[in-house]
């Protein structure tokens, strides 16, 4: 068994000691990294200040559900965090062995467990259901609520390929893969306040279908067809990015999504469909990629 | 509980430091392995980092000759091959070896009083396996068109030929299975370890948390390594094989679904988080009752936690693959069971703060990591909500903000165990103390820049700008993200540097440290009883247990021993009565 000629090993320099030292060698650090890396650009604060995290602007019908939901997890969240922090501070600074002894409790008994199942599911309950529930309710009457045929929205075949988006609408006769078929590259046109009906497949590897200024994303599967429906609010020029890797040049697959006004998008729509029926080629077997719809 | 013979200690220079097959000296090789493969996955996400912060500028000092066919400057081609070896290379070959192979052989025998593990030859096989997947991996990058680059995730069809043409995927895909069956004979060795080898008295409820732990781990490795196992298999054969299970598209006939990939990979994918934490939740589960010199609070509720944790873990896998357009009936079901992990992982919270209140604490090195795998776990587990949650996950997923959330649970908390963990065994493996004042310091150094790091990058994610981007400055909303990136990268280099106090600490005090009596931590668990380090045979005699391992401040031992722990083996005088189960009747051998 052990004798009592233990090494002194605790103690020292103290904590704020331990503190002003790591804080000093943390400064110290960062200043050679910052030498290192000024060799290029450096952040400076205007810099820091001028890319302030925020979202994108969001121009969907159903983005602030999402952003609603984010900012309520945060407000919880911080919440917990906090009371977690400034228990861990209070314990470490004043249940400390300079100040007194433990107490001898092994947290077993009933009062123990109880405590912790009603915290545990307060917690749960006032977080976690809160959440839950409103999740719920968006996923089913908004996120996979998808649109009927009554509701006449913008149907469109996504076909993603390394490293671009091909689009396709119906055209006048409503249905894919015809003579009057619009078919663009990188370039979605929608029109504000009619729901977009959004179809999505992959010629080659898995892709991921994300408009940040809508809010959503969707995965495109060789083989596989995968759904979203979004709506615009405002008319405007955005971005479509692709999320999933999908190769070295992933970085660039960038497409265009332009909400337009009713009257430009029926412009818009007019002339393309004039523009299809011209260049059709019904030798080219490649370009009929689309395929029948299902509501 | 078995016969265990004392073997004599080999005398070969081979069969002592080689091909040893002494748990303790395994459990030092895969410290070194993981080491050094903690510094290879550290570069490689420094140079990403430095592609973030400085787009198409040549790597500083060292980049000419890392990367000398493009001049020190980090290609889109080399830039997916380094965040996909980043991943493969902390998950299996930095955190397995260090935690999984290192921590675990080295706690388990010592820990439950057995003279060695059950199966010690096996254990040898699983470090060797682990070595050959090791080469095999460093060799992926040598071969024509470079090392693998279809992300860790290795998704088809893009980790197929049609992605991914080249030798390099197929030798890390074989790699990962060999490193896989590493994993399964650990496991294998583990499990059985632990039923079989317990010293007398040493129930269940009895063990160290770091062997619940550890001994979880190894349940959930064999029961979910071998479905990776299994989807890599079929991943090599579509490589080499000509076979199609992942593969189809508008140009192949037949074929068959990529989508099954995601889903064996997932349903091993999401366990393998809870492997990389569970042995870390151990650890601290017991460091923070050592050094608040008070017993763990709820000792057993936190067992049940964390094995309901382990349960949970195997059916909530969907989470990951929200936005594959799965039925909505599946997807609220994940949801709902996502969720619900947070009941046991908030009562291991309540326990470990409940555990440090009103305690004695003595704000040692590995003290100090312990509380700092909370904080940044508390941060961890807590941006996990948002990603738990269909709505906000169609905008978060695959964002920078997943890259900080799983990278706040497996990578900052789990390094920050592993130290924790390195500091806290640090005298028993080598017989000698570190420099404390280094170990504060590097405390310091890691922990600040890894959570500005992680959480920079979940504002970045909230931002927007989507993950394993090469150049950010191809999307418009993205470009003004490029100052918070460059933040990011100085802090993720100041973490890198402020490892320089521990490698200096540790090379320094292995061989030069001042001698480390048997217990200088004064605590009770078995491997402090015995000599630092441990000799060949770890007990002389097989102990009895008779406690529980944090009886610390106990009163009756405070008046008659007059210190504030008790040994697990250790018997109050006048007290022998108390304590009599069945069991120490027919102690020892």
């Amino acid at each position: 068994m052990t004798t009592r000629n233990q090494v002194k090993v605790v103690g020292g320099i103290g904590l704020s000691g331990v503190i002003a030292a790591g804080l000093t060698g943390f400064v110290a650090l960062m200043g050679l990294s910052f030498w290192i890396a000024g060799r290029a650009h450096i952040p400076t604060l205007q810099g820091l200040a001028g890319s302030r995290p925020e979202r994108p602007i969001d121009i969907s019908l159903n983005g602030h559900l999402g952003d609603y939901l984010f900012d309520l997890t945060t407000v919880e969240i911080t919440i917990l965090f906090i009371i977690m922090c400034i228990w861990i501070g209070w314990a470490v600074l004043r249940h400390n062995e300079k100040n007194h002894k433990a107490k001898y409790d092994h947290g077993d008994d009933k009062r123990a467990n109880v405590s912790t199942a009603i915290l545990a599911g307060l917690v749960f309950v006032c977080v976690d259901g809160v959440l839950l529930y409103n999740s719920y309710v968006d996923l089913n009457e908004v996120f996979w609520n998808f649109p009927t045929e009554a509701q006449h929205p913008v149907i469109v075949e996504v076909m993603a390929q390394q490293w671009a988006w091909n689009f396709r609408y119906p055209g006048p006769d409503g249905k894919f893969n015809t003579p009057d078929d619009i078919v663009t590259f990188n370039d979605l046109h929608i029109p504000v306040g009619r729901p977009v009906y959004a179809r999505i497949q992959s010629k080659d590897v898995v892709h991921s279908f994300y408009l940040p200024n809508f809010r959503i994303k969707q995965d495109a599967f060789p083989g596989t067809t995968t759904r979203m429906w979004f709506q615009a609010t405002q008319p405007g020029a955005f971005e479509i990015a692709c999320a999933q890797h999908c190769g070295a040049n992933h970085y660039k697959m960038e497409g265009a999504i332009t909400a337009d006004t009713p009257e430009q998008y029926a412009a818009w729509e007019k002339a393309q469909v004039a523009e299809a029926q011209r260049r059709y080629d019904p030798g080219d077997v490649e370009a009929h990629w689309g395929w029948e719809w299902e509501y | 509980m078995s016969e265990q013979h004392i073997h004599p200690e080999p005398t070969s220079f081979w069969r002592k430091y080689v091909f040893s097959v002494d748990h303790k000296v395994i459990a030092q090789q895969f410290i070194w392995l993981g080491l050094s493969f903690l510094l290879i996955g550290g570069m490689m996400a420094m140079m990403i980092r430095w592609q973030l912060a400085n787009p198409g500028q040549p790597f500083p000092v060292i980049g000419r000759f890392l990367l000398p066919a493009t001049h020190g400057v980090v290609s889109p081609m080399m830039y997916t091959a380094l965040f996909t070896n980043h991943g493969t290379i902390m998950i299996f070959f930095a955190v397995t070896p260090i935690m999984i192979g290192g921590f675990g052989n080295y706690c388990i025998p010592l820990g439950i009083g057995a003279r060695d593990m059950v199966f010690p030859t096996l254990n040898m096989l699983s470090f060797w396996a682990m070595v050959v997947a090791t080469v095999i991996l460093v060799a992926s990058f040598f071969v024509p068109m470079g090392g693998a680059a279809a992300g860790w995730t290795a998704y088809p069809t893009l980790s197929t030929q049609m992605g991914t043409p080249g030798g390099g995927q197929t030798l890390l895909v074989l790699s990962l299975f060999i490193a896989g069956s590493s994993s399964i004979m650990g496991a294998v060795n583990y499990i059985t370890t632990v039923i079989r080898l317990r010293a007398p008295g040493m129930t269940y409820m009895k063990m160290p948390l770091t062997v619940w732990g550890l001994w979880l781990t190894a349940v959930l490795n064999a029961l979910f390594v071998p479905v990776l196992a299994s989807g890599l298999i079929l991943l090599f054969f579509d490589r080499t094989f000509g076979t199609k299970f992942f593969i189809t598209g508008a140009m192949i006939k037949g074929g068959g679904d990529p989508l099954l990939f995601q889903h064996l990979f997932w349903i091993f994918g999401h366990p393998e988080v809870y492997i990389l934490i569970m042995p870390v939740w151990g650890v601290i589960s017991d460091v923070l009752p050592f050094f608040a010199r008070k017993p763990a609070y709820g000792y057993k509720v936190t067992v049940y936690a964390l094995i309901a944790v382990c349960v949970l873990s195997a059916v909530v896998y969907g989470h990951h693959m929200y936005t594959t357009s799965m039925s909505p009936l599946l997807g609220e079901s994940f949801m709902v069971l996502t969720m619900i992990i947070s009941v046991p992982a908030m009562v291991l919270f309540l326990n470990w703060l409940r555990t440090i209140w009103r305690g004695s604490i003595r704000t040692t090195v590995p003290m100090l990591f312990a509380l700092g795998v909370v904080f940044v776990f508390g941060l961890g587990g807590l941006t996990g909500l948002y990603l738990a949650d269909i709505p906000q996950d169609l905008y978060l997923h695959d964002t920078y903000f997943v890259v900080g959330h799983f990278h706040l649970t497996m990578a900052a908390a789990v390094f920050l165990g592993s130290f924790c963990s390195i500091y806290f065994w640090f005298p028993k493996i080598w017989g000698r103390m570190f420099n404390e004042r280094l170990g504060k310091l590097h405390f310091w150094c890691s922990i600040i820049p890894i959570t500005l790091v992680f959480c920079g990058m979940l504002l970045i994610g909230y931002s927007g700008m989507q993950r394993r981007l090469y150049n950010l400055e191809s999307y418009e909303y993205a470009k003004r993200l490029l100052p918070m990136n460059q933040f990011v990268s100085v802090m993720a280099f100041t973490l890198f540097l402020g490892q320089v106090f521990f490698v200096s600490n540790f090379v320094y005090s292995v061989f030069r440290g001042r001698k480390a009596s048997e217990n200088p931590w004064e605590l009770g668990t078995l491997e402090w009883q015995i000599s630092s380090p441990p000799p060949h045979h770890n007990f002389d005699v097989i102990p009895t247990v008779i406690h529980g391992p944090h009886e610390f401040n106990n009163p009756e031992v405070l008046k008659k021993l007059g210190k504030d722990w008790l040994g697990q083996a250790e018997v109050i005088p006048g007290a022998e009565a108390v304590h009599e189960p069945a069991e120490i009747a027919q102690a020892g051998e």
